[in-house]
């Protein structure tokens, strides 16, 4: 095990200098450069500008520019945002937190939805509540994220006054105190429960079926003739069961929370790591637009990795090497 | 399969049923595929009749007109569905964004089914050196972080090209992945079959072997997966289009016309203008869900009904 997961680890290295070559390249097509937020904006002497352009290594050949960025990427230096005039690493660090708490929220919301659904619907099979429950998950498989976060702004925020539609805590609280958190949590919510409730139906889907099939097994019975309870039946030996496949989805839910972070992020703008990415797009912020392209590919090829290797953990007739 | 049938047909009296006809009857009897297909192909034609209803149904046919007079106007008999603020009927912004948003995912669709089966089809079929070398680039493909790379290669490539099919090939280009693995599985699986065997060692070349044999044997595989991503597709380019990537703003699209939503005067007090792309997406995109789980139960020989 411990073998595959070097290996898989040491796999992504081609693909990540790949991804990296593929970055450089977009940026460098994109039009203008970011040479106008390393230098002093208020001096406009074409000399100084040429000067410092040639300074800066703007000039260099491409192979050569690549190679300073990537060096630098590697060692921690992301270069400086054009937009912010701060470097690259602390304004991304400012915002980790948010989306770090807004995926983990998510998580926990998808896991508490689909526990409650899957096991009531795997006890249940075929009754009015489960099928109530499963066209609940198709609907909600079906319906686009942002349809989604828009009704639910809409009707929670606007309606209902219930949550607040946009920040990521209520600026005139004091930072550090109590009310700060229960703001922050506050505003995390909405955004949270839809990107959650979009895995939730795979979740519950098959968290139901596992529940079907395994109260079949011969396990079941022996439980059943000994004078088990059937409560005791179904949330103990069953669930125990059920619940270790579903980790593999963990992995997969890592690379989907990034895709949605980006959508639900903007529509809620909620300030975090999607939203950043949108909006160094939109102002051409390149050192930001570079360093968040690579990051999320990193995240997203160790989603996939994640993936594999719990698939093999959880299942050891699954051979990995 | 079409030549079985005519054989049967001269041996029996009673013609028994092909199997696309079976699949056929089987669709014909899912009453929630049914009324899905009755509601695409009622989208489809409201879509492409734009151009003549629209007059029609509203006093301002024309979408590209700012009207000063005619804004924010809340849905009455004159304008069913209203204004939006730029004085523009909602409803028919609504058919000429469907002409839009069909289009793109149609088109995207096309293209990834396209470039999935051919790379599929080949890497399954030849194998080894092939094989590696293809996979290890729809790999590539997988692992891209899509919506990522998805706006910045239309962010380069806007204005090169007409900002429409920039998204088309761009979309197109980037998910092919999914369908190129799931082709190459079932040719790896196909081809194991003696029918190969025996048209390879008569001579047919492996361009024939492909096409004749072993495609008509996946096919019903990939019209489902079609269905589905056109669903998908469509979805992406609303996504796109809302967060302002996708489309241009000046074509209607659904996706541009639910991007209003992002002011939240309009979110708050003006639903008319964002609800109907709204719901006619969700809508879409539920009924093509419901037509791919029809077809896929239709075409799949063991499911009985």
């Amino acid at each position: 095990m411990l073998k595959y997961s070097i290996r898989r680890l040491l796999g992504m290295i081609p693909m990540l200098i790949l991804i990296s070559i593929v970055v450089f390249s977009l940026a460098k097509l994109m039009p203008g450069d970011s040479l106008s937020g390393e230098i002093d904006p208020l001096n406009t002497n074409p000399e100084y500008i040429a000067e410092m352009r040639e300074k800066l290594g703007y000039n260099d050949p491409l192979p050569i520019q690549y190679f300073n960025w990537i060096t630098g990427f590697i060692q921690g230096d992301f270069g400086k945002s054009t937009r912010f005039k701060i470097p690259v690493f602390d304004l991304i660090m400012e915002k980790v937190p948010n989306t770090l708490l807004l995926g983990v929220t998510a998580l926990i919301i998808t896991y508490i939805m689909a526990f409650i659904m899957g096991m009531y619907s795997g006890r249940r099979p075929y009754t009015l509540g489960d099928n109530a429950i499963a066209g609940f998950n198709y609907v909600m498989l079906a319906i686009p994220s942002f349809v989604a976060a828009v009704f639910a702004i809409y009707i929670f925020a606007f309606q209902l006054n219930w949550f607040p539609f946009a920040g990521s805590v209520d600026i005139l609280t004091e930072q550090g105190s109590f009310e700060y958190y229960v703001s922050r949590m506050h505003h995390v919510l909405l955004p949270a429960i839809v990107l959650g409730a979009m895995s939730t139906a795979s979740y519950t889907q098959f968290l139901r079926n596992d529940i079907i099939e395994n109260s079949r097994k011969d396990f079941v019975r022996t439980a059943r003739a000994k004078g088990t309870p059937m409560k005791k039946i179904y949330n103990v030996h069953i669930l125990r069961n059920s619940i270790i496949p579903l980790v593999t989805f963990l992995g997969f839910d890592f690379a989907a929370l990034i895709g949605g972070a980006i959508i639900t992020e903007t529509i809620f703008t909620y300030p975090g790591i999607g939203q950043l990415f949108l909006e160094s797009v939109t102002s051409r912020d390149y050192p930001t637009l570079m360093a968040l392209t690579m990051l999320l590919s990193f995240l997203t090829l160790f989603g996939n990795l994640l993936a594999d290797i719990l698939y093999g953990v959880v299942d050891p007739r699954i051979r990995l090497d | 399969m079409a030549s079985s049938t005519t054989i049967t047909q001269q041996k029996k009296p009673e013609r028994s049923l092909s199997p696309w006809q079976i699949a056929r009857r089987k669709f014909v009897r899912n009453k929630l595929a049914m009324i899905s297909s009755f509601f695409i192909v009622l989208v489809t034609l409201m879509s492409l009749s734009a151009p003549f209803i629209a007059p029609v149904l509203s006093p301002l046919p024309d979408i590209s007109k700012v009207n000063i007079s005619a804004m924010n106007i809340e849905p009455n008999g004159e304008h069913l569905l209203g204004t939006d603020k730029s004085g523009r009927d909602v409803l028919t912004r609504l058919f000429y964004g469907g002409r839009i948003s069909l289009l793109v995912g149609f088109s995207a669709t096309l293209i990834v089914i396209t470039l999935g089966t051919v790379v599929g089809a080949l890497a399954g079929f030849f194998g080894g050196f092939i094989d590696s070398i293809l996979m290890r680039f729809t790999d590539f493909v997988l692992n891209f972080p899509f919506l990522v790379f998805v706006i910045v290669l239309n962010t380069i490539l806007y204005g090169i090209v007409d900002g429409l099919w920039v998204l088309i090939m761009v979309i197109g280009a980037l998910s092919w992945g999914g369908v190129a693995r799931l082709v190459r599985s079932k040719v790896l699986a196909e081809k194991e079959n003696e029918y190969i065997l025996a048209a390879l060692s008569i001579g047919c070349s492996p361009f024939k072997v492909i096409t004749k044999h072993l495609l008509p044997n996946v096919i019903s595989t990939i019209i489902v997966q079609g269905t589905l991503i056109f669903a998908t597709m469509i979805v992406i380019e609303s996504a796109l289009s809302y967060l302002g990537f996708g489309v241009p703003q000046a074509t209607p699209s659904w996706g541009n016309m639910l991007s209003s939503a992002n002011e939240p005067d309009v979110l708050q007090g003006k639903p008319w203008i964002w609800m109907p792309p709204a719901i006619i997406i969700t809508l879409t995109i539920l009924s093509i869900n419901f037509i791919g789980e029809g077809l896929k139960d239709a075409l799949n020989p063991k499911s009985l009904r």
